[in-house]
């Protein structure tokens, strides 16, 4: 088990698998956007209710899972560099936080876009608003803590104990808002009865949950491969690529 | 077993206490009523007392809207499908508000039963769907009821 | 020695070494106390002194103060510690790191939080609460000031090494604080709206339960992390 972690856990070569497969992913990513754009935007019929408006649905919906799914990495990394010190564990968690704010960031501005025509505000105080609010809060200060301390070391273990604490706040902070105050319409597809969506609208929407899931192990992937170089500058297999000119 | 062990027992053992106390705590809370959220059904059987204000949802009953011809005030009917309770407001309704569609209002009780909204909020529900099908689910009489469910809870189907 | 006695002997020293400490430099304790009084009397200054309005807003502005004022008492709480090598002592002492940590928010809370507590229903009569919800108030604070206590050393050990990291521990304490301040500020209003507080109030200390039996381990964890990186 723990050859098997040494071997596939090592920064050589995971280095080597990254830049190997990284490129078919983000080509992979570019054209199940393309597709699930054209899908979405064009093919799937206007809501019966909410004529065309509902169609941003495409961007916030996947939006704002990917920034719950990326924080959830960023906790099991974070976990896993402190109980095992895996620094890989680390890279991953460092890499993931950026993309992980912009994903929050983008749910909250499609979801202001979308409140606009449906619940006539720009900005309503709703449960799963500000939630995502403050989520978008908790990674900023993760990457305010990493920045913050100087010792690297260091700083990536408080990042870690803190992305921690977060994780186990998350639900406590949705559970609060929700009870504090809901509009926000309830889950259409993760629900015990099966979808509450129409295929021709499905169809689209799981389209663009995989080109952003794609398009999330992308970023992940060459953004690794830097912080791994910069961790390991002054190791061998650093300067071995860098005559070898196999960056 | 050695000192340092015993220490570490007790004070994972204390540890483990301070989590079940806060899940006996939390099922405590749970078993108040939270959102100070009620249903017609509620209001009509008397559990709120006037001038406690609290959020009241349900759907707007058709052809019960009154406007008032000089001035905002509206006056609509609400209904969980088992009881109605008249709503009164005094401000501009959002978009989405329709006969029919599910709401949230929040205010308080006056003395004749009435419902005194300060605000009204309407939700669009979790179903998507294109037109032609709504269409023919309302034909056949199958339209998911647009207002099911509110926060925790869920109005009866009819 | 009895391993009970011996971990409630390490309890109580660290505890009455924080509160002879505070003693003897009480004036500076008292700070945030002043802090949240000045804040709080500032309210009728800016949104005018009509009493059905600030009674209104009272429960969130009594609660917010209190908040900040929790806060701005955590940056540097165990900064002297450090500087000074007893945290470095306490690391080596072979005694449970989480227990010490524990006793250190304890004299904090007694320090800052219980005098924030012992002052509200003042305040609350200020901004022209009702006298029923008085007691609410002071109790809310109670569990809710513990709990910041608890989350909020968990950002001072954090910040430990960070220079000027006070603005930091706000950007990592507040968002976490949402839930006490939801629930605090919201018992309050239930009891002003003439409805039970209890759901409210065994949340917060549902918060207290949780946050005694893990936020030690995280300060202890976030202090391991400070010490190792002295410089």
């Amino acid at each position: 088990m723990f050859k098997w972690i040494h071997k596939f856990g090592s920064p050589p070569f995971v280095y080597g698998v990254s830049k190997a497969i990284s490129p078919w992913i983000g080509v992979a990513s570019l054209i199940l956007f393309a597709w699930g754009l054209y899908m979405g935007l064009v093919k799937a019929p206007p809501d019966y209710e909410q004529g065309e408006v509902y169609r941003i649905i495409y961007v916030h919906v996947p939006a704002a899972w990917m920034s719950m799914f990326v924080y959830v990495v960023m906790a099991i990394s974070s976990a896993i560099f402190i109980i095992w010190r895996l620094k890989l564990a680390d890279v991953v968690a460092e890499s993931s936080a950026l993309i992980g704010a912009s994903f929050t960031f983008l749910a909250l501005v499609t979801g202001s876009i979308w409140g606009r025509p449906t619940w006539g505000t720009w900005w309503e105080w709703d449960a799963r608003l500000t939630s995502e609010l403050v989520l978008l809060f908790l990674y900023l200060g993760y990457m305010a803590l990493r920045a913050a301390i100087e010792h690297p070391q260091s700083a990536a273990r408080a990042a870690a104990i803190l992305a921690i604490v977060g994780v186990i706040n998350i639900p406590i902070i949705h559970f609060s808002v929700e009870w504090w105050n809901s509009l926000h319409q309830p889950a259409t597809i993760t629900r015990a009865d099966g979808p509450k969506m129409h295929i021709s609208m499905l169809i689209p929407l799981f389209i663009m949950l995989g080109a952003f899931q794609l398009y999330y192990f992308h970023h992940l992937l060459v953004k690794m491969r830097a912080g791994m170089l910069m961790r390991d500058r002054r190791a061998r297999w650093v300067s071995e690529r860098v005559e070898g000119g196999r960056l | 077993m050695t000192p340092k062990r015993k220490q570490r027992l007790i004070l994972v053992s204390l540890m483990l206490f301070g989590c079940a106390a806060a899940v006996g705590l939390i099922i405590t809370a749970f078993k108040q009523n939270l959102e100070h959220f009620h249903s017609p059904a509620d209001v009509v059987a008397g559990a709120v007392s006037p001038g406690t204000r609290f959020r009241l949802g349900g759907m707007v009953v058709d052809g019960s809207v009154v406007r008032a011809t000089d001035s905002v005030n509206v006056q609509f009917d609400l209904t969980d499908n088992r009881d109605v309770v008249t709503v009164q407001f005094d401000d501009i309704l959002p978009d989405l508000f329709r006969e029919g569609q599910g709401i949230v209002a929040k205010g308080q009780l006056n003395n004749d039963g009435d419902f005194v909204a300060s605000e009204v909020l309407a939700k669009h529900d979790e179903n998507y769907m294109p037109p032609e099908v709504a269409a023919a689910l309302e034909k056949a009489g199958q339209m998911p009821s647009t207002a099911a469910t509110f926060g925790s809870k869920t109005l009866v189907d009819p | 020695m009895k391993a009970n006695t011996e971990l409630f002997r390490v309890f109580s020293t660290v505890l009455r070494r924080e509160m002879r400490v505070s003693f003897a430099s009480w004036g500076e304790g008292l700070n945030p106390l002043l802090f949240f009084v000045m804040v709080v009397t500032l309210f009728p200054l800016g949104v005018g002194p009509e009493a059905k309005q600030l009674a209104a807003i009272a429960p969130g502005v009594i609660w917010v103060c209190a908040l900040l004022a929790m806060l701005m008492s955590l940056d540097g709480l165990f900064a002297s510690d450090h500087r000074d090598g007893t945290l470095e002592q306490w690391v080596l002492s072979g005694q449970p790191l989480s227990l010490i940590a524990l006793a250190k928010v304890c004299s904090h809370w007694l320090r800052t939080g219980l005098p924030l507590v012992l002052m509200s229903p003042l305040l609350g009569v200020l901004m022209n609460l009702p006298a029923a919800t008085l007691s609410t108030l002071a109790i809310s604070l109670l569990l809710g000031t513990f709990i910041l206590s608890l989350v909020g050393a968990i950002g001072a050990a954090l910040t430990l090494t960070v220079k000027q990291g006070g603005v930091l521990l706000a950007l990592l304490v507040l968002p976490l604080s949402v839930p006490v301040l939801i629930f605090g500020a919201g018992a309050v209003q239930a009891v002003a709206e003439q409805r039970s507080a209890l759901g409210q109030l065994s949340l917060l200390a549902a918060g207290v339960m949780a946050a005694l039996a893990l936020a030690p381990i995280g300060i202890a964890a976030a202090l391991r992390v400070g010490v190792a990186s002295g410089d």
